[in-house]
């Protein structure tokens, strides 16, 4: 049974769509003033508005929130920079192999040929502002919610080899040879993330459901993200490029009129965006509970500012608050590099989903697990690490 | 689809021309909407949300009403006497198809093969198991401009973009030739656009095989090849006809056409429907570990609800070994 269950969990694992599990981090700017962007007047539309379209990618890679050795800093150095690529360039990433037959050992089969390693940034951080380019402080319910979900999390890890074996996953936790009664409850909040459960499709992570892709976007280990923008007079519609075939379209509305009711929530939530200048400003809001950024949720409030600064760069500045999780706004900044329209690298159809073996695979392989320890032909399901999926992610030292 | 033929077509490009002139100095403004330019780069500016009012994905072909895409015998032995199958019954009226004359140009009838007639007539069988509007997958070139939802034609100058309600799906029309073509086939096609006077026609091709027309399960294989062609009739309408070729499917290239309406209400706007979380419980739920479904009750009666396993699906496959 030990073997058929890894078998399956390898097929699982190998097909779930893992995006989600190294989002965010991974994607960085090139290296361009902290303050207002310059935008380039000259770049216009035949009806006369400033000309965002195109389609656009982040080229480099920089720390989503700034490592502590950094400081202050804003930038590093072009000796850091080039002491980061090389450092980079040498690691085997999730290349790596631990313990053949492990159960982490096959959760590496998603390895390094899915990701993209782009050059480092001359930014230490996407995040910049606050000025120490960390996100900011939680609130005291925002802490006390994200402590009862690893609380949860953690209960359903309790008798793994994961937890026996002290893996970082496992930290705050301890192991416990006997299942927790935790299993049969619902997640505190509606899950979002991997868990160790898979008695419903709900115990899935958005990306094992195909679910994940959301704004704000700052693209994956997987291949980054691209997003095309085409404008008409009075009219902005993007395409997202993200994660493995999760992508998604934004169509802006820009009439003026206010946000939708409250009680239309999306899960790329209602974008209204206007000219400030030659800035394209979009305010987001009426998400869906469903959905997770960092543990907010239907209260996210985005304000994007989009501005062309060259032939080639498009400036992306995103201020991103929600007072029930973090105790002040905080602003991230991209600068895009325009990409060949005639290549047309961008792909557009959500295929994640028309084509997610893994997502049953993980459930069906929950209830054989079942049956063969019903039969006393296998070990009890609880003791099945079919969550942690982080070989060589650990060692980036853009984390 | 008498109306929409080729003759009192040309009437009405002709009416459409001549309002046109007159309205070519003006610009639209819908309350509520920004204003929008009756022409984009001098091209008719087909930019806005937009809908089809008809019943082509039920059933491109000519059809009268019937109680259900899918039907089981009833007490009689005619095709006419045919009841609800138990996926569906409980549906009611609602489950009920709508007549519709068709848009299938000429004798309304899409010029199968034999072989491809047959998988027709099996796809109608099998609908529940085979139709992917079902569970939500990418609905291809050209379902997804009739399916019952909204979609936001974008106009720039060297492309249209189109944004489409149903599964979060796009298409981007691209007005240079040359523009590299995806390296897979791919469910929406790769759209290749000119302008021919006002009328905008679009080459589409690179199609997979797993798209299908409409819920009646009309088919094609990735020979698909389809000329669009849009004309805007009226500032709120636009005649849309699809010429479409696929020798493994068709004896004869086949046409179809309709109109297009522009949503006209001044809060338009195109909402979400991110249909993969609706068909998960379709999908995937017999591998809950408690069934929500295993069976329907009211108190009248009780269906047993069967998800057949499709047939050749790969995944079942493996794990039927």
């Amino acid at each position: 049974m030990r073997t058929r269950t890894i078998g399956f969990m390898g097929g699982a694992i190998m097909l779930a769509v893992a995006a989600s599990l190294f989002t965010i981090t991974q994607t960085g700017v090139a290296g361009q003033t902290a303050t207002g962007a310059q935008a380039d007047s000259s770049i216009r539309t035949p009806w006369g508005e400033p000309d965002l379209q195109g389609i656009w990618t982040d080229e480099f890679d920089a720390p989503f929130e700034r490592p502590e050795r950094f400081g202050d800093r804003a930038f590093m150095t072009a000796e850091e920079q080039a002491g980061l690529d090389e450092q980079r360039a040498g690691l085997l990433s999730r290349d790596r192999r631990v313990e053949r037959g492990t159960e982490l050992d096959v959760a590496g089969a998603y390895n390094a040929v899915f990701l993209s390693f782009k050059r480092t940034s001359r930014r230490t951080s996407l995040i910049v502002d606050p000025p120490n380019g960390r996100i900011p402080e939680l609130t005291p319910e925002a802490q006390a919610r994200a402590a009862e979900d690893r609380e949860f999390r953690l209960a359903l890890l309790r008798s793994t080899d994961t937890c026996k074996n002290g893996s970082v996953a496992c930290r705050g936790g301890e192991y416990n040879p006997e299942p927790s009664p935790r299993r049969a409850e619902p997640a505190p909040r509606y899950n979002t993330g991997r868990m160790n459960r898979h008695d419903n499709p709900e115990d899935g992570s958005g990306g094992d459901r195909c679910l994940s892709g959301q704004i704000a976007e700052f693209g994956t280990a997987f291949g980054g993200s691209f997003r095309r923008i085409v404008q008409t007079a009075g009219g902005v519609s993007m395409y997202y490029d993200v994660g493995q075939g999760q992508g998604f379209q934004r169509n802006i509305v820009m009439n003026g009129s206010p946000h939708l009711p409250d009680s239309i929530r999306q899960w790329w939530g209602d974008s209204r965006g206007h000219w400030e200048g030659d800035t394209l400003v979009i305010d987001v809001t009426n998400f869906s509970p469903k959905r997770d950024f960092r543990g907010s949720r239907e209260n996210l409030h985005l304000v994007e500012r989009w501005t062309r600064t060259g032939s080639e760069s498009l400036e992306y500045e995103v201020t991103i608050d929600d007072p029930t999780v973090w105790v002040q706004p905080w602003t991230v900044k991209q600068e895009f590099r325009k990409q060949s329209d005639q290549e047309n690298r961008i792909y557009y159809e959500p295929r994640c989903y028309d084509g997610n073996y893994g997502f049953p695979s993980l459930l069906l392989a929950a209830r054989l697990a079942e049956q063969m320890y019903a039969e006393g032909k296998g070990p009890h399901p609880a003791t099945n690490d079919n969550a942690t999926d982080f070989v060589g992610v650990e060692d980036n030292p853009l984390r | 689809m008498r109306h929409l033929n080729s003759n009192s077509l040309i009437g009405v490009v002709v009416v459409a021309a001549v309002v046109g002139g007159i309205l070519s100095a003006s610009v639209s403004r819908m309350a509520g909407q920004a204003t929008r330019p009756d022409r984009i780069d001098g091209r008719p500016n087909l930019s806005g949300i937009w809908q089809v009012n008809n019943e082509a994905n039920w059933d491109l072909e000519a059809h009268a009403a019937r109680p259900a895409m899918i039907t089981q015998p009833g007490v009689y032995p005619y095709a006419y006497t045919r009841l609800p199958a138990p996926p569906v019954v409980a549906l009611g009226a609602v489950g009920a198809v709508p007549g519709s004359l068709g848009v299938v140009q000429g004798d309304g009838q899409i010029p199968y093969t034999p072989e491809a007639l047959a998988r027709k007539q099996e796809n109608v069988e099998n609908w529940v198991d085979r139709d992917p509007e079902i569970r939500c997958y990418v609905p291809g070139i050209p379902r997804a401009m009739y399916m019952p939802y909204p979609y936001e034609i974008t106009q720039s100058t060297n492309q249209i973009h189109m944004a489409f309600a149903f599964s979060s799906t796009a298409r981007t029309i691209h007005m240079d030739d040359g523009v590299a073509k995806p390296p897979d086939y791919t469910y929406m096609g790769h759209s290749v656009g000119r302008w021919e006077g006002d009328t905008l026609v679009v080459d589409v091709t690179n199609f997979n095989v797993t798209g299908w027309f409409d819920r009646a399960g009309n088919h094609h294989s990735e020979a698909l090849h389809l000329e669009e062609r849009f004309t805007l009739v009226t500032p709120n309408v636009i005649n849309y006809e699809v010429t479409l070729e696929d020798p493994n499917t068709f004896t004869r290239p086949w046409r179809i056409a309709m109109p297009l309406y522009r949503r006209v209400e001044s809060n338009m706007q195109l909402l979400e429907f991110r249909c993969q979380e609706f068909a998960e419980e379709f999908m995937y739920g017999h591998l809950r570990k408690e069934p929500l479904v295993s069976h329907w009750e009211s108190a009248t009666m009780e269906i047993d609800i069967t998800r057949k396993i499709p047939e050749g699906d790969a995944f079942y496959d493996w794990y039927s070994r």
